[in-house]
């Protein structure tokens, strides 16, 4: 069996027109399981973009995503979403009102089956209790979500995707807004959750390189709606076109 | 048979009216973000004041048309921008709850000041053209089509030719971007407003001499632009004007053929079938202006959630820390039952059945916190499934009333479609769209349901019988109260479950980011019409029980101005809470017995408290207890002497901080406070 065939995740050759700007210029991309993958690119390279046809909420104007061994292209957000495929946003979009502890709960309702019927209590106990014991969300349970810091809330958006079960963790730009201890905590989680059996694979996208290269075993690289270089970090950091394209204004520890 | 054509060319004298109107509904829509239902009040009110200069004080016109045009409508337009600015940013709901606010209180205060059903002397000199053989038309006519053709040419020169035209765009495009570069987005929404304002009472003055001028009437004729701006997508002038001119047209040639009922009756309800139809078909490419700016603050939600152990408490259902919290509610709330089970024994019979009244819009009130406060939907149209309810029990519910049970089911289930149908037309619609979609079904079915006979017996109704249950007759005036009161309680109980479980928060996600909630596994259409549906057969129950309470009901009692005035009491008693819905209910009951010469004021006080408390979800008496919490916790700690200073201090204080502009840093101090209480 090729490494190709057990990819939790395939897109290929997508295309994304705004208007007649092509967004997305036939990106394939491939998250085998049990990874950490990075989409880097600019500003306005796609990433977003990408992430947003990954889960449905952008139409394509060519190309299919696979995911598990299906052909998901043409499912709506929410079965994407029950089929273990979960999202955090980069501006965050958290659930203001409830309380931190109900964000998660509402998460686990949203994607098993019957939880809008209460279905499945101890389970969901269960899982909202782990998750937050693993992201250390305790001291703000009670919290209503609309009140946490940015840093907080990034690690409920975390939570909230992990009570989906999920089998793809798709994270945008999860470092923004967190200082370097924050940063840090996240990778030390990020690494938990991967590495835990049945853990998810995981696409992140990132500006921050540090976090990138220190998490990451494969980096696809955008630069204006197309893959110009795909590979591990060290391959990603001896690229010229990458260097000139992005790396090159950023200095990359080595 | 008369030819088609001069059909046509009156259609185009009729149609340039609303493609006046359709113009200044989508110049502020698309400047400065706000869809004006009170455009017809602005309408109206002007159209009364140039009644009162010219026809009542006798000011010749040359003086009384520029008083209204270019001072008060500019007034006008200044105040409404003064009252809307501060809500930049915030939800679609609220922008909305303001304006219908607003459209309120121009009505009442206008039904304060001037009596009703007057008419304006004609502007025009009544004369015609005779245009061919077949045609006259009026100097009133040609004039509103030449006024209206040159508005649209002058906001067209406007537009493109003056700098004023430049800042509009920029800020249309970009208004934080305008505001970088230099242009005063304030001044250029401040101009739009005063412009649309100038419009609104052009149409009002031109309107007025033929059709009447009237609080109701009027609002509803400007109504008729909606469909046009509808077209335009609420942001294209020239497509919103060339809808006002078909519209005109194809209302026109339909009065050629309404000699028969039913397309006299399509004819009646054209603008608000195009309104529905339109949106349906539109529906996936309607966008709401700036909606991608607004921030997800939802701060007086989350500090609200926070300090009443509200939403935030809840999910202890699972931990069980403070499940006793929640059982002291319940608990609370089946003794206030046990004790209103008992009211008859103290309440003469009377003032019983009032009671009763107040109980039943309670219940319909409650559909409106369970869609409104918890969803985030406005629904207009709450009293046509009400309607769907009252009059199906009429119907089959007999004179002797055996079978109420089963035309209560009826009802709900002939509501259910209904709803699935306005829930359709949603799918992909949130916020403006949806209370637009609603408004229109419900004047739809003013037009074409209700106001048929067979189904509402027209002008004298029908009557209802007071209902029989397996035998025991609750015609007497306690025994129908004990049936209201116990449904009441059912159903409240039943909402609070829903609320604390996982249903409610299925609706509150729902609300607070759709987005997120669809990529969690949530199918946001069946969630919206699920929550629709079940809201508008809640309806058609209190319907059935409205009716066996008026026993006769007409047309008039289900109208859709009715739905409003339910949604701001429950907007003024608290759209999230439930007892918001049962001071709406009060609220009803009180304004049925207090003497008219205080009742008269109510209107009005009621649509002022409703554009303060747009922002805040809990309504007037939470806050109130609130703000003496807050005082109160804040007194504590303080030494003795001084405490009156420190009183007058957050007195004066407290009202501020809750309505201040920066709504993110309310939480932060009241929800400590709450703590510390």
């Amino acid at each position: 069996m090729s490494l190709d065939d057990d990819s939790v995740l395939w897109a290929e050759e997508v295309s994304v027109d705004f208007g007649g700007l092509k967004a997305l210029n036939k990106v394939s991309l491939r998250v085998p399981p049990g990874r950490i993958v990075a989409l880097i690119g600019p500003n306005g390279a796609g990433k977003t973009t990408m992430f947003n046809v990954l889960c449905g909420l952008q139409a394509t104007a060519a190309g299919r995503v696979r995911y598990l061994d299906q052909d998901i292209s043409g499912w709506p957000p929410h079965r994407r979403g029950r089929a273990g495929l979960a999202r955090t946003f980069q501006r965050l979009a958290l659930f203001t009102r409830l309380s931190v502890h109900d964000n998660l709960v509402a998460s686990w309702e949203s994607s098993h089956r019957g939880g809008v019927f209460g279905r499945g209590r101890a389970e969901r106990a269960q899982r909202v209790r782990e998750v937050m014991d693993l992201l250390n969300l305790w001291p703000v349970a009670d919290r209503p979500a609309g009140e946490l810091s940015t840093g907080q809330g990034r690690m409920v958006e975390l939570g909230r995707a992990l009570c989906t079960d999920p089998r793809l963790l798709l994270l945008d730009e999860p470092g923004s807004g967190l200082d370097a201890r924050e940063t840090a905590a996240f990778s030390q989680v990020l690494r938990t959750v991967v590495g835990s059996p049945d853990g998810p694979a995981v696409l992140l996208v990132e500006h921050d390189m540090a976090l990138v290269m220190d998490v990451c075993s494969l980096i696809t690289v955008l630069d204006f709606g197309q893959v110009i270089a795909n590979g591990t970090p060290e391959e990603i950091r001896s690229d010229a076109r990458v260097r000139a394209a992005y790396l090159g204004d950023v200095s990359v520890a080595s | 048979m008369s030819a088609l054509w001069p059909f046509i060319v009156i259609g185009l004298f009729a149609g340039s009216i609303y493609a006046l109107a359709a113009m200044g509904v989508v110049l502020t829509y698309k400047t400065v973000g706000v869809f004006n239902f009170a455009y017809g009040a602005v309408a109206m009110f002007c159209a009364y004041t140039y009644w009162q200069v010219h026809d009542s004080w006798g000011i010749s016109a040359w003086f009384a048309m520029p008083i209204v045009l270019l001072v008060v409508a500019p007034v006008m337009g200044v105040v409404f921008e003064a009252v809307f600015r501060p809500l930049t940013g915030l939800s679609a709901e609220v922008v909305i709850v303001v304006s219908l606010g607003v459209l309120a209180a121009l009505q009442s205060l206008a039904t304060l000041i001037w009596p009703i059903d007057q008419r304006l002397e004609p502007i025009f000199p009544v004369k015609t053209f005779v245009l061919g053989s077949q045609l006259h038309v009026g100097y009133d006519q040609i004039g509103t089509l030449v006024i209206s053709l040159s508005m649209a040419a002058l906001l067209w020169a406007l537009l493109r030719h003056t700098k004023f035209g430049t800042s509009t765009r920029a800020v249309v495009d970009n208004p934080d971007l305008a505001d970088m570069i230099g242009v005063h987005g304030d001044n250029v929404r401040r101009a739009a407003w005063i412009l649309s304002s100038v419009f609104a009472a052009l149409v009002g003055i031109l309107i007025s001499p033929s059709q009447g001028l009237d609080v109701n009437e009027l609002i509803l004729v400007v109504i008729y632009a909606f469909a046009p701006a509808v077209l335009g997508r609420l942001v294209s002038l020239p497509l919103a004007y060339v809808g006002g001119i078909a519209l005109g047209v194809t209302g026109s040639i339909l009065s050629k053929y309404s000699n028969s009922g039913t397309i006299a009756n399509i004819e009646a309800a054209l603008p608000y079938l195009a309104l529905f139809a339109l949106l349906v078909i539109l529906g996936p490419r309607l966008k709401e202006v700036g909606a991608a700016s607004r921030r997800f603050s939802a701060a007086g939600w989350a500090s609200a959630a926070g300090r009443h152990g509200g939403l935030a408490g809840r999910f202890v259902l699972d931990v069980g820390r403070r499940r006793f919290a929640i059982d002291r509610k319940l608990s609370l709330g089946l003794g206030a039952l046990a004790l209103g089970i008992l009211v008859p024994l103290a309440v003469p019979g009377p003032r019983l059945l009032v009671i009763t009244g107040g109980l039943i819009y309670a219940l319909i009130a409650l559909t409106l916190v369970v869609l409104t406060g918890w969803a985030g939907q406005i629904s207009l149209a709450q009293f046509s499934f009400v309607g769907v309810g009252a009059f199906t029990a009429g119907h089959l519910a007999g004179a002797h009333g055996q079978h109420f049970l089963f035309a209560v089911v009826i009802g709900m289930l002939l509501a259910a479609p209904l709803a699935v149908l306005v829930g359709l037309a949603s799918l992909r619609l949130s916020g403006l769209y949806l209370a637009l979609a609603t408004l229109a079904f419900a004047l739809v079915m003013d037009n074409l349901v209700f106001g048929r006979n067979d189904v509402s017996g027209g002008v004298s109704g029908i009557t209802v019988a007071r209902p029989e249950i397996f035998g025991v007759s609750f015609n007497g005036r306690a025994a129908l109260y004990e049936l209201v009161v116990v449904i009441f309680g059912l159903v409240a109980v039943a909402a609070y479950a829903l609320r604390a479980g996982p249903m409610g928060r299925r609706l509150h996600i729902l609300r607070d980011s759709p987005l997120a909630a669809s990529t969690l596994g949530v199918n946001l259409t069946i969630t919206k019409l699920v929550a629709f549906t079940g809201c508008a057969m809640v309806a058609a129950l209190g319907g059935a029980l409205y009716g066996a309470w008026q026993q006769s009901i007409t047309p008039l009692d289900f109208m859709w101005s009715a739905s409003l005035e339910l949604l701001l009491l429950v907007i003024l008693g608290g759209r999230s809470l439930i007892t918001g819905a049962m001071i709406a209910g009060a609220t009803t009951a009180l304004q049925a017995i207090i003497p008219t010469s205080i009742g008269k004021y109510l209107p009005l006080t009621i649509a002022l408290g409703v554009i303060g408390l747009a922002q805040e979800p809990e309504g007037t008496v939470r806050m109130t207890v609130r703000q003496t919490v807050h005082v109160l916790a804040v007194l504590r700690p303080l030494p003795k002497r001084r405490t009156g200073v420190a009183a007058v201090a957050v007195a004066v204080a407290a009202p501020v901080s809750v309505d201040a502009d920066v709504p993110d840093r309310v939480p932060a101090t009241a929800g400590s406070v709450g703590h510390v209480a």
